[in-house]
């Protein structure tokens, strides 16, 4: 079964993981994206992630169609974590079974560059001495 | 024509709103709603912004209709 959720709880991971095992398959890849402490030698002291919401969820859709063109894989489970997180907390769990291994580790790689480029999602950076919103890559989706 | 115009994490901080009703021309387009709230709050110059039609990511130069839902964002920064 694939999925696609936004959540304000802690994500359980090996949950997440387990979800996405079909008989036929043989390895499960599983990403545990979680809270950095130092970003370019600046200390954070939480983070808060904001999400349009249903749009997130629907571009996250796209992606696992799209992965499933392009990989051998069976099923994608992508989770990501909303609101105030704190050092070391989960922010994205993203796992794909596959037949082999291979395929699963590159497709769970491209998931996570293209969540990070297309999915609607924002993260505040609260630092000792401030914060800000961080602004991501410069590449822009293509429309449609 | 009413649009609704939404904003999220940089943008919505500046423009201090999330969400705002506003009155457009029938041929205006995202680019155009982009000078209108640029003109008000001009740091929203300095962002790199991208623009989403009802919950789709469109090109500046799209066409609007009456009710449309316009997302207005910095590049996102999820993972």
């Amino acid at each position: 079964m694939d999925f696609v959720e936004l959540t304000t709880d802690p994500i359980d991971i090996t949950g997440v993981a387990r979800r996405v095992i079909p008989p036929e398959c043989g390895a499960t890849v599983t990403l545990d994206g979680y809270v950095r402490k130092f970003t370019k030698g600046r200390e954070t002291l939480h983070l808060f992630y904001e999400a349009y919401e249903p749009m997130a969820l629907k571009e996250m859709q796209k992606l696992i169609d799209q992965a499933k063109g392009e990989f051998e894989i069976a099923n994608i489970g992508i989770v990501h974590r909303l609101g105030k997180l704190e050092i070391g907390e989960t922010s994205v769990v993203i796992s794909v079974a596959a037949p082999h291994r291979k395929a699963a580790f590159a497709a769970c790689e491209w998931l996570i560059r293209e969540l990070k480029r297309t999915v609607p999602i924002w993260k505040k950076e609260v630092y000792a001495d401030g914060e800000e919103w961080v602004e991501g890559e410069a590449v822009v989706p293509t429309a449609g | 024509m009413r649009v609704r115009v939404l904003f999220f994490g940089a943008t919505a901080a500046l423009v201090e709103r999330r969400d705002i009703e506003t009155t457009i021309d029938s041929s205006d387009s995202p680019a155009d709603i982009l000078k209108r709230f640029t003109a008000m709050y001009p740091e929203l110059g300095s962002l790199r912004l991208l623009i989403a039609v009802n919950e789709e990511y469109v090109t500046e130069d799209s066409e609007l209709r009456d009710g449309d839902e316009v997302a207005i964002f910095t590049a996102v920064s999820g993972g």
